[in-house]
Formats: C-alpha cells, structure tokens, sequence
C-alpha cells in the first residue's frame, strides 16, 4: 500500500470548479489506517472538527503554519538559489531565440509562494520576467499574497489552475510538488505542458535514494516542530519519483520537449544530491540551454 | 580559569545559535536577516542569564564548602575534562560554518546534510556524554549536581526560546 500524505488527505477541491469541499474526518482517519499509517491516522484525529468534518479553517491555519517550516528547510537548502541557477541560463536561451516576452515564469502548486518570492528578492531574472504562483488553495495564496505585499515583491498568485491562466507560462515550475501525482494524473501533468506558449518546465523534487527516507526523518524530525510536518515530509521522500519514472511520463505526456534529470549526483562524488530536476525544454533550444549552462552542464544527466 | 573562560565562551556561543535555531520556522519572510539578529540575541541574553546562574550557584557552593581548594581542584578537572568533548564538537561546526561560508549550492546543502543537521540531532548527547566524562574524573555531589544544573538549563534553552518566538504572522 502506497503511503499516503496527511496534507493531500484532509484538503479536498473540485478541480472544475476550485470549490473546497468538505472532508469527513472519519474517512481520513479509515484510509489512513487501511494504508497502515496509524500515526497519520492519530494527526488528523487530533484535528479540530465541525459534525464529523475537518475543521476547514483550523486545516488552513495549520497548512500555513507548515509551509512556514517547510520555507525553513527551503531556507537551509538553499531552494531559491538552486532554482535561480536553474532559471537564469534557461531565461537566457529563450532570449537568445527571441522567444516572445514577458517570459513568464509560473510555478505550479506554489503554497505559501517562498520560491517566487525569494526569486523576486534575490534572483536577478531580468526585467522582462513576470512571476506567477498558482495554487489551489486560497488560504496559501492569500498567505503568499500577503508576504509578498509585507515586502514589496513584483510576484503575483493566483488561486487556480496553473496550466488554464489568461496568460500562460513560459516555463513551468515546482518544487516538490510533482510526486503527488501518483499514476496515470503524472502522465496528465505533463500533458498540460504541451502548448504553443510553453518553452520549458522545471520540475524539483527529492532525490530518491537509498539515504532518503532515513535523511528525510532526520531532518524533519530535527527541524520540523509540527507532526504533520513531520510526517508529510518523511512520506514526501519515500514517495519521490525515480528518474526513470519523470522522464518516461514527460516523454509520453509532453513529447514536443527535450528533457534531462539535473543534478543526481554530486559531481563525481559518490554522494547523492537531496534534490534533483526533471528539466524539459524545446529541442531547438537544447544547444544553447547547454552553452548557458556552462560548467554546470555536467550536471546534465543527458536528454531525452 | 581559562578553563572556566573557554566553557564560558562555548556557552555563550551555544546559547546564541539557539536563538537562530528556535527562531527558524517560525516567519516565513523573504528578508529577515534583522530577524535572525534580534533572535540571535535574545539567545545571547537568555545564555548569559543561564551562565550567572550557574556561576553565582557554583561561587556560592565554593564558598560553602569545607575544603574549597580540593574542589576547586575537581571543577577545574571536570571542566578540562568536558572541554575535551566539547571543543572537538564546536571545532567541527566550526568548520562547517567555514564551508557554509562557500558560495556554492550544493557544498552549503551538504554541510547541512552532512554537519549541521545530524549534529544538531546529537547535540544533548553530547552535552550529557561530556558531562559525564567530566564528572567521572570527580564524582563529587556538589560537581554532580551543579553540572546537572548547567545542563538542564542549556538543554533547555532552546525551548524557553521556542516560546518567545511562538509562531506570529509577521
């Protein structure tokens, strides 16, 4: 049974409409335990409920309190910097084809927003970049939005669909986001990519490996203070895509792009990474991306 | 004394990255360097207040004692002998602190996952583990109990801390 996700559990949304619907808590805590997670089972009962269903503001008010420490671990692991070292060859290469501007710069499921948000701080992108967070959840968008306007950040979120906004994106981005579609939904995200407007996709999730789930409890339970936290964390490791897996359902969902897994290995160190990324880009900008990479194309596992 | 002057300063130090730590996950701000600062330095107060307690509580039981210049003896032995376990911990994290120092991604990340964070896990280990190896070169009840003390309130630290800085949206 595959291990389920606490935070995936007690939040539900039509995905047509975006309408939060109720979530009875008696069949989180069943599923949960059908899937032998009797500690996830104990977090959600310990969740304040109204007749028999979560509590929707309390689920909030804890969501934006975990995506507080989940930023922390962000913080520590230098998310934003990576992201950025990522984006800025990627941004070049669109310039250098005279792709089209704004290049717009959409992060998928972005929470409380600290990837764009660091980006628009510190990421040096350029003048013709436009950052968008979208995300189901208008608690965390309300959340981003806030923290975003404390500091005066050119960044926008919105609550939605990520992949239908009136101005589409340049490149897709996430950030440990993709192993929560499980399945033939994996195949689908990519599908999405798959538009005339759509140059590239960044995708950043744990790195499967043997050290990972033991790494990922480590941590957590060092610098995560909330159980939930805690748990979702630990399961987020373990239920990380391998490589093989991204690039095949990237291959069948979005054809018309090259893609490479960055990052697997630590040079030529026989240590793996935390983090790797599904890279995808247009085939004819593939030599370029390369050039901009410079030394960093090494990191390249090679395309596809 | 330098002795004393070298556990004060690991205290001090220990105290004030305390701060940092418990004030971490808790503001979710891009731009918080003054943020970190300002825990940093409650950490810093908070530690010394910590030290003047131990430190008037441990002048207090010297002057008290019968044979105050033995145990002064046998603090100086169990503090060297601490400081034995201790200094190689900090010099390690130290060190990392020097590589963290490096601008690059992935040397940082790894300092994290390699230093910081499996240290940060064995961190009250190893202040029991060097008080006990302090005290197993004197084990008298007043070095026993003061060095208890001193623990207790450093391990501590970090939760006290924890509460000033309960999450508030900023």
């Amino acid at each position: 049974v595959e291990p389920l996700e606490v935070s995936d559990e007690i939040l539900s949304f039509d995905p047509v409409t975006l309408e939060r619907r109720p979530v009875r808590k008696e069949e989180v805590i069943e599923k949960l335990r059908a899937a032998g997670d009797r500690r996830g089972a104990a977090i959600v009962r310990a969740l304040p409920e109204r007749e028999g269903f979560l509590d929707p503001d309390a689920v909030d008010r804890r969501l934006i309190a975990i995506h507080c420490e989940m930023q922390r671990i962000s913080e520590e692991f230098q998310h934003g910097q990576r992201v950025a070292e990522l984006l800025r060859p990627l941004l070049a290469t669109f310039r250098d084809h005279r792709v089209a501007g704004p290049l717009r710069v959409v992060d998928v499921g972005c929470g409380t927003g600290y990837v764009l948000r660091w980006l628009a701080a510190f990421g040096e992108l350029g003048g013709d970049v436009e950052l968008v967070g979208a995300d189901y959840h208008p608690a965390l968008v309300g959340e981003a939005d806030r923290l975003a306007a404390m500091e005066h950040l050119p960044v926008r979120f919105l609550v939605g669909n990520a992949f239908r906004l009136a101005e589409p994106g340049t490149v897709f981005l996430t950030s440990g986001v993709i192993h929560h579609f499980r399945g033939p939904s994996l195949r689908e995200f990519f599908v999405n990519h798959e538009r005339p407007t759509t140059q590239g996709f960044v995708h950043f999730d744990f790195l499967p490996s043997f050290m990972a789930p033991l790494g990922s409890w480590l941590f957590h339970v060092i610098r995560m203070r909330d159980p939930l936290a805690h748990h979702d964390g630990v399961v987020s490791a373990i239920r990380a895509h391998p490589q093989e897996v991204l690039l095949s359902a990237s291959r069948e969902g979005a054809p018309g792009f090259a893609r490479s897994i960055l990052g697997a290995r630590l040079g030529p160190l026989p240590i793996p990474r935390a983090f790797h990324a599904l890279v995808g880009i247009r085939p004819a900008f593939r030599e370029t991306l390369e050039g901009r990479l410079g030394a960093r194309r090494t990191r390249l596992g090679g395309w596809q | 004394m330098i002795v004393a002057a070298l556990l004060y300063l690991l205290a001090s130090v220990d105290a004030t990255l305390l701060g940092y730590s418990a004030a971490s996950g808790r503001n979710a701000l891009i731009r918080k360097g003054a943020y970190y600062r300002r825990a940093m330095g409650w950490g810093w107060l908070l530690g010394q207040g910590a030290i003047l307690i131990s430190g008037a509580l441990g002048a207090a039981i010297l002057a008290h004692s019968a044979d105050r210049d033995a145990l002064w003896s046998d603090v100086q032995r169990t503090g060297t002998r601490m400081l034995w376990v201790y200094l190689p911990f900090a010099l390690v994290i130290a060190t990392a602190f020097a590589f963290r120092a490096i601008p690059h991604v992935d040397i940082r990340s790894m300092t994290s996952t390699i230093i910081f964070g499996p240290l940060t896990f064995v961190r009250p280990l190893v202040g029991a583990a060097g008080l006990a190896f302090g005290i197993a070169a004197a084990p008298r009840a007043e070095i026993i109990g003061m060095g208890t003390l001193v623990l207790a309130m450093m391990l501590s630290l970090e939760y006290v801390l924890g509460g000033l800085f309960r999450r508030r949206p900023p």
